[in-house]
């Protein structure tokens, strides 16, 4: 088999001892970050992004995704220990995973959860294996109409269908696209918005708003405001992690479900594994009523595994829908998109041609990343808990000292520092008034395609808005569009539902 | 985001009239004030700019005029929705968690007023003011402690030798591993001065 033939080199270009590091590293810092409470993955990546730039693209796309994986696991131990999910997707593992630590199954629940991760992770792993290239081809007969459809679809699906307020999700998206085109049109050489500052003319640099906005503006967030409303119980876990054979095969049956449910999400641009992990969750809960001994609400074992398992089986199978659509289903998703555009890498189907080793190196950094994962965080999940004794004060200047590095390293200029904090304040503001800050991201990834493809399919057909509908796979997309919201609107609806009941 | 849910069935709810000040008010409109200077400064942009005779129809003024479009009609539902939601007092304080609210049979708890920490804020804007015009004088390993410092203050921590070590310690790791290492350019300012 040809696909497999490519792993297989993909796997020699990731075994060499430095890009094991690199994969190592990167799940030695996902991890660490999201064990700290309240800081995820799209933090770590977006910390990381400035770093990168001293690395090759090879290096620094197993490290990404090391520490994007890295994060879900991490999440997951403090959902479970202290009930503070670092990200959306880990809300549904605090329900019974942190009745399971309160009910002295604490080591029993972070297994179930590294498991069950590491299940989810690898099935979507190998499908993505087997589907990127399949999606590539396709996405090869894409025209400027196709990709217009492909952006509006993850604008529509981030911007409404997950946040609970559709205006404010709207209003960022908006934000990140008015962002998105300030600096000199690609088409007509005219500068925009630029105030005639030469500062402006190559646009405003990704890396300086994903840093103030998800970093520095979490930094000024929890100092002036969640700081002083917080509330939590953290449980010690103490005994073996390990699962006894009979809580073992509780679980198997929630994990291959859990991944059933997490696969198609990931290419469905309906932002992230949140979704999902509540599906999941919402399922076992109501496969578990039926039962004559129902286990849920006293720590149920399925409830955490079916979860853990959706939430990376999503994240899996969104890389392959970034690698060949370049499209982005998450924020973190979005500056790995944009880190590629950094290295002038275009994700789609021409990645596939043009630098097949990177590509098949990634794919199979990912199940090292699993293995690597399940090793460090199965039997050190409690040493990884040891990361909450560091005092808050530190940690915040810490990463702020980080913020500063990465930008004044990559640009030198005291204007970037001014801008980053500028940002940063906007992040505040944002986090503050509760909006949701993935689609201001994936508004300013996806704005330059998006005008763009609007642009020549208008330009080609004279003005016509008509061609915007024109083909048989534009209408599949609008269709699927209309289908993937109506569905994920309803199974928000009942997945809350059942989370509250 | 409106919250119609808790209007019906709260009466003189106590927590209702507490969030019936004008700070409220001006502090939900703090985001449309924001976004609507956003678009202004596209509306001007879009007056301003020097597009080339000869484009063809979709120029470079199109997609952002449908972004400015956008823009300002959702930033007066916003700014609708925020005042209709004062004027029924079932604003959400700040920090307050909307899912938590809701899980918790939509009441309000009275007297939970969060405020915002001015001197956490300032403490983290001054330092990083600072930082920013003083680094090239001070260098990067004592313009970082001093903003290592400014954030763990701005956190409530009062130990200053403790937190400008610490500081110390990480600006120069930072230094050594990201400037001599990685070969990123850090500067060395007074420290290095003269050689």
């Amino acid at each position: 088999m040809e696909v497999l033939g490519s792993l297989a080199e993909g796997f020699g270009h990731v075994l060499t001892l430095q890009n094991l590091l690199w994969v190592v590293v990167g799940c030695f810092l996902g991890t660490a970050v999201g064990v700290m409470p309240g800081l995820g993955s799209s933090m770590a990546v977006a910390l990381l992004l400035p770093v990168t730039f001293a690395l090759d693209p090879m290096a620094a796309f197993i490290m990404f995704s090391g520490v994007y994986f890295g994060g879900l696991f991490g999440d997951s131990t403090m959902a479970i220990l202290v009930n503070t999910p670092g990200q959306a997707s880990a809300i549904a593992s605090t329900f019974e995973g942190h009745k399971m630590a309160r009910a002295g199954r604490a080591p029993q629940a972070l297994a179930t959860a590294a498991i069950g991760a590491f299940v989810g992770g690898m099935i979507a792993s190998a499908l993505v294996v087997f589907i990127a290239p399949v999606l590539a081809a396709l996405s090869s007969q894409f025209g400027p109409a196709e990709f217009f459809a492909l952006a509006l679809f993850a604008f529509v699906a981030t911007s409404s269908v997950v946040t609970d307020s559709a205006v404010k999700g709207l209003l960022s998206l908006v934000l990140g696209l008015a962002i998105a085109v300030v600096g000199i049109d690609g088409v007509t050489g005219a500068p925009r918005f630029t105030m005639g500052s030469p500062l402006l003319f190559d646009g405003i640099s990704l890396v300086t708003v994903t840093v103030g906005m998800l970093a520095l503006g979490e930094v000024i967030y929890v100092a002036c405001i969640a700081r002083h409303n917080r509330r939590e119980q953290s449980v010690r876990a103490t005994g073996r992690p390990w699962l006894s054979r009979k809580e073992f095969r509780e679980a198997t049956p929630a994990w291959l479900r859990g991944t059933a449910i997490g696969l198609p999400f990931g290419v469905i641009p309906a932002g992230g594994s949140e979704i999902p992990t509540f599906l999941a969750y919402g399922l076992e809960k109501r496969l578990d009523s039926r039962r004559e001994d129902p286990q849920f609400g006293k720590g149920a074992i399925r409830g955490l595994a079916a979860p853990e398992a959706a939430g990376n089986a999503t994240t899996g199978m969104s890389m392959g829908a970034l690698l060949a659509l370049g499209l982005p289903i998450s924020a973190t998703a979005a500056i790995m998109l944009g880190a590629f555009q950094q290295y002038g890498l275009q994700p789609g189907p021409l990645l596939f041609e043009r630098a097949p080793d990177l590509v098949w190196g990634l794919l199979a950094s990912f199940f090292i990343a699993m293995i690597v994962l399940l090793v460090i965080n199965l039997p050190f999940a409690r040493l990884w808990a040891k990361l909450l004794l560091i005092p808050e004060p530190y940690l915040y200047a810490g990463i702020t000292l980080f913020c500063a590095l990465g930008i004044y390293a990559t640009s030198s200029s005291t204007a970037d520092l001014l801008f980053l904090l500028g940002v940063g304040v906007l992040g505040f503001l944002m986090r503050t008034f509760d909006y949701p800050l993935a689609p201001l991201i994936i508004g300013m990834v996806l704005g330059p395609l998006a005008e763009s493809s609007l642009r020549d399919a208008l330009m080609s057909s004279g003005g016509h808005p008509g061609v915007l509908f024109d083909g048989p796979i534009v209408l599949v997309l609008y269709v699927l569009m209309l289908g993937a919201i109506g569905l994920t609107v309803r199974a928000k609806l009942t997945g809350r539902a059942g989370a509250r009941a | 985001m409106t919250t119609d849910a808790t209007a019906p069935g709260l009466g003189s709810d106590p927590a209702r009239t507490e969030r019936q000040g004008a700070v409220h008010l001006l502090r939900e409109l703090t985001m449309p004030g924001v976004l609507a200077l956003v678009a202004i400064y596209l509306i001007v942009g879009l007056v301003t700019m020097q597009a080339p005779s000869n484009a063809d129809f979709p120029g470079p003024r199109f997609f952002p005029g449908i972004i400015t479009a956008a823009l300002i009609v959702l930033v007066a539902v916003q700014a609708v929705a925020g005042i209709r939601a004062w004027r029924r007092g079932t604003l959400v304080e700040l920090g307050e968690d909307e899912d938590v609210r809701r899980q918790s049979g939509l009441s309000m708890e009275a007297g939970t007023r969060s405020r915002l920490d001015v001197r956490a804020l300032a403490w983290i804007l001054g330092g990083f003011l600072g930082f920013s015009f003083l680094l090239d004088l001070l260098g990067w390993v004592i313009g970082g402690a001093l903003l290592f410092w400014c954030v763990a203050r701005a956190f409530g921590s009062r130990r200053v030798l403790l937190d400008l070590v610490i500081g110390l310690t990480l600006a120069s790791a930072a230094y050594i591993g990201f400037d001599m290492m990685l070969g990123l350019s850090l500067p060395s300012g007074i420290l290095g001065g003269g050689f």
